[in-house]
């Protein structure tokens, strides 16, 4: 049984495991000496060598783990416990609660709401991250990026430098990330998120800031542990954590909300379907 | 989150793999789609016959738009709703694989409304492949 403690990224792969990772870090080392510094040289001010993972680990296709009709491997790191509620202050508490009480209540009555996504908007951050479609990762000096299927949706994290003020961040879907690699495990700090832009229909101030750890449990798979923080609306922390799969060989795909056929029924506030050909 | 990863281990010891997916999934909040299936009726699906009138391979989804048959020999134009470009491409369909004047049956969870249109759950081509509609859709439940 793989046993991994998620914290302190100590692995112990199975044989089979180890001998891939040894492989691959051969490989690494190949290749580095073949190129020389320049792939693998950390932007001015990391200090220490750079780990496999903080060099090219992340690089590659990745699906969201477990899949929808995928069952669980016994062979991969148990899927990460369930997103938990947000903890919300009282009195937004309160409102967020009423809220989801009426997606479900328009649920059943047929008329889901017509959202920010069903009106072909990107999700942003955090939401992004768990990953509705494959995503990519792309690492090159200085800068990691991570981009997800749906909605053609780009983030670019800067490595080494220093997080610009959170009341000089620019509003918008994904942030301003900065991040750094502590071993296998890169840290990004996110602040900037719009306060339309929402997960979970919850709801954030331009004081929103959010953590990652992005640690590699294998070379093919790793986990974002995500911890949101907001003083305005939350009373402390909320942590959650997805998990990706590498998804060798698959190119991503374009999207481009087109021909959206979803509408917004002006009596109703739900969702609605134009019929007929357009 | 031990309890869970606890009883998720103890499920997949004892073999119940899917129980844990399920669980994982089901109270881990995947987004099953570009928006919610409540606007369609998928517990009294529907099969229709037709001609294809339009195929339209696009972002957030694919629509085929079907001149159905109807009990009195008469025809009537139905909008069927299907996943997107990218879930279909990953489970085999291709851009051109339906084309207008194609005769194809579809089993549809129709909308709620009453008016024709619905969501695919099953299509059989001319040649007789018979594709789903990704996992986020679901399943036919009739013949």
């Amino acid at each position: 049984m793989l046993q991994i403690k998620r914290q302190n990224a100590c692995i112990n792969l199975p044989v089979v495991s180890r001998a891939r990772t040894a492989r691959a870090l051969l490989l690494l080392s190949m290749c580095l000496g073949a190129a020389g510094p320049g792939l693998a040289a950390p932007a001015s001010g990391a200090k220490a060598p750079a780990s496999a993972a903080a060099v090219h680990g992340l690089t590659g296709t990745w699906n969201r783990y477990p899949q929808l009709d995928e069952g669980v491997d016994p062979k991969l790191p148990p899927p990460p416990a369930p997103v938990p509620p947000p903890p919300l202050k009282p009195e937004h508490k309160a409102q967020w609660d009423a809220q989801q009480k009426a997606v479900r209540e328009a649920d059943a009555r047929g008329e889901p709401p017509f959202t920010d996504y069903v009106k072909c908007l990107p999700d942003g951050m955090p939401a992004m991250m768990l990953a509705m479609f494959p995503m990519e990762v792309l690492q090159t000096p200085g800068q990691v990026t991570i981009m997800q299927e749906a909605y053609n949706q780009v983030r670019r994290i800067y490595l080494n430098e220093k997080q610009i003020a959170i009341e000089d961040a620019e509003p918008g879907y994904w942030g301003h990330s900065v991040g750094h690699w502590e071993g296998d495990t890169l840290i990004v700090d996110t602040v900037g998120i719009k306060e339309a832009v929402r997960f979970r229909n919850v709801p954030h101030s331009d004081q929103m800031r959010i953590h990652e750890r992005i640690h590699m449990l294998t070379p093919d798979f790793f986990e974002d542990q995500i911890t949101v923080e907001d003083p305005v609306y939350l009373t402390g922390p909320w942590n959650f954590t997805y998990a990706y799969k590498r998804l060798p060989h698959y190119k991503m795909l374009e999207y481009v909300c087109d021909s959206n056929r979803e509408y917004k029924d002006p009596k109703t506030g739900g969702t609605r379907l134009r019929i007929g050909d357009h | 989150m031990r309890q869970f990863i606890r009883a998720c281990r103890r499920s997949l010891e004892r073999g119940w793999v899917p129980l844990c997916g399920a669980l994982a999934l089901g109270a881990s909040g995947l987004a099953l789609a570009h928006h919610s299936f409540a606007m369609f009726d998928s517990a009294h699906q529907i099969k229709l016959a037709g001609t294809v009138k339009s195929f339209e391979w696009s972002n957030p989804h694919v629509y085929i738009e079907l001149d159905a048959m109807t009990e009195d020999g008469t025809t009537k134009g139905y909008t069927v709703e299907c996943a997107n470009p990218g879930i279909l491409n990953r489970i085999g369909w291709k851009f051109n694989m339906i084309k207008p004047g194609d005769k194809i049956t579809v089993i549809i969870a129709p909308l709620k409304t009453g008016e024709p249109g619905g969501l695919l759950k099953q299509v059989t081509l001319p040649d007789g492949r018979v594709f789903a509609n990704g996992a986020p859709a679901g399943k036919a439940n009739i013949q």
